[in-house]
């Protein structure tokens, strides 16, 4: 398929395949979108404008939530649709090129890396687990099971104001003790146990997260490179995980299957 | 119980912050022409990823889906 690239346009990269990517679907996503072959690699493409991309311009429109947020759906929406017929490496939003040639000279300089990541990730899709934990549930589940608490809010109902005060900051922080080690144990349990059904697997930083008013917060991403053929015992785990964790707050959110954003070289 | 299937076919409201979190901090990095780095992304998109987060916390939980990125968390 010819582009033709002026120089109002860049060329922006979606994502490498090595079979020949069905577009048809996801075509009308964009103006138009073209593939480029080179060195046994399909580099999925399309044109867009300097006035929005330039380095400049894109600095800019990064921080304008309305234009992003377009524009990674656009970006997402066309690999997602690639995959569908074969899989993918997905690149990093706004991957550009001034020229076919320089495209093809990353794809040349990177071809042996770029081959032997499709090869490992054929057949595998990336699964993402979110885990939210609803404190003040958790605080009382913990509470309820360690007979300790009893024995000190007995104290301190029978202890003068001064004590009280001592042996309320007391439970306070053998509370908060208690309760960090079980996020801990949560986060580490269901790791490893979702790790066993899976090839790789990442547990990423959380983001940060505003704390007034939340019922619950985040206490683990992490993100899975899963075998199709082992989807099934993947998310077995998890629903099992989800009734094991209910009662004490603790939900699951698994998403998927995403390109392999987090698994690629 | 969800089945692979279930999840898989159900109309999801994918979050836009997890889609943000993939294309803009993962993905192969190469050195294109223009690559945008981790500097660019400055504190206002980061700002925003805390109240997206608690948006997306909010209704995910609730089961009910996300009408936009900008909505007030009730």
């Amino acid at each position: 398929m010819y582009m033709k690239s002026n120089g109002n346009n860049l060329i922006y990269l979606y994502c490498l395949n090595e079979l020949t990517p069905k577009l048809k679907e996801v075509e009308h996503l964009v103006e138009k979108l073209y593939f480029i072959y080179h060195r046994g690699l399909y580099a999925v493409v399309s044109l867009v404008s300097k006035d929005e991309f330039c380095e400049e311009n894109l600095k800019t429109n990064l921080n304008n939530m309305e234009w992003l947020e377009k524009k990674v759906y656009i970006h997402e929406g066309i690999i997602q649709g690639i995959m569908k017929n074969t899989w993918v490496i997905p690149f990093k939003f706004a991957t550009l090129f001034n020229t076919v040639d320089n495209l093809k000279a990353c794809l040349e300089q990177n071809a042996a890396k770029f081959k032997e990541n499709l090869k490992y990730l054929k057949g595998k899709e990336e699964w993402g687990v979110k885990i939210y934990c609803e404190t003040e549930r958790l605080k009382e589940s913990l509470i309820r099971e360690d007979k300790k608490f009893l024995l000190i809010d007995k104290e301190i109902n029978s202890s003068t104001p001064g004590k009280v005060f001592f042996l309320t900051k007391m439970k306070d922080e053998l509370l908060k003790n208690k309760l960090d080690n079980k996020i801990i144990e949560y986060v580490q349990n269901s790791f490893e146990r979702l790790r066993e059904q899976s090839l790789e697997a990442s547990l990423n930083k959380l983001s940060p997260q505003k704390t007034n008013g939340q019922k619950s917060t985040v206490i683990s991403n992490s993100v899975f490179l899963v075998d199709k053929n082992q989807i099934n015992s993947f998310i077995n785990i998890v629903n099992i995980l989800k009734e094991e964790y209910e009662n004490d707050g603790v939900s699951l959110d698994c998403t998927g299957p995403w390109p392999p954003y987090n698994f690629c070289t | 119980m969800k089945t692979y299937n279930e999840l898989l076919h159900e109309k999801r409201n994918v979050t836009l912050l997890e889609i943000l979190d993939r294309v803009l901090e993962k993905g192969v990095v190469i050195s294109g022409d223009i690559v945008i780095s981790v500097a660019d992304v400055d504190l206002c998109y980061l700002g925003l990823k805390v109240f997206l987060s608690s948006v997306a916390t909010m209704e995910r939980l609730r089961g009910a889906p996300i009408l936009g990125p900008m909505q007030e968390p009730t």
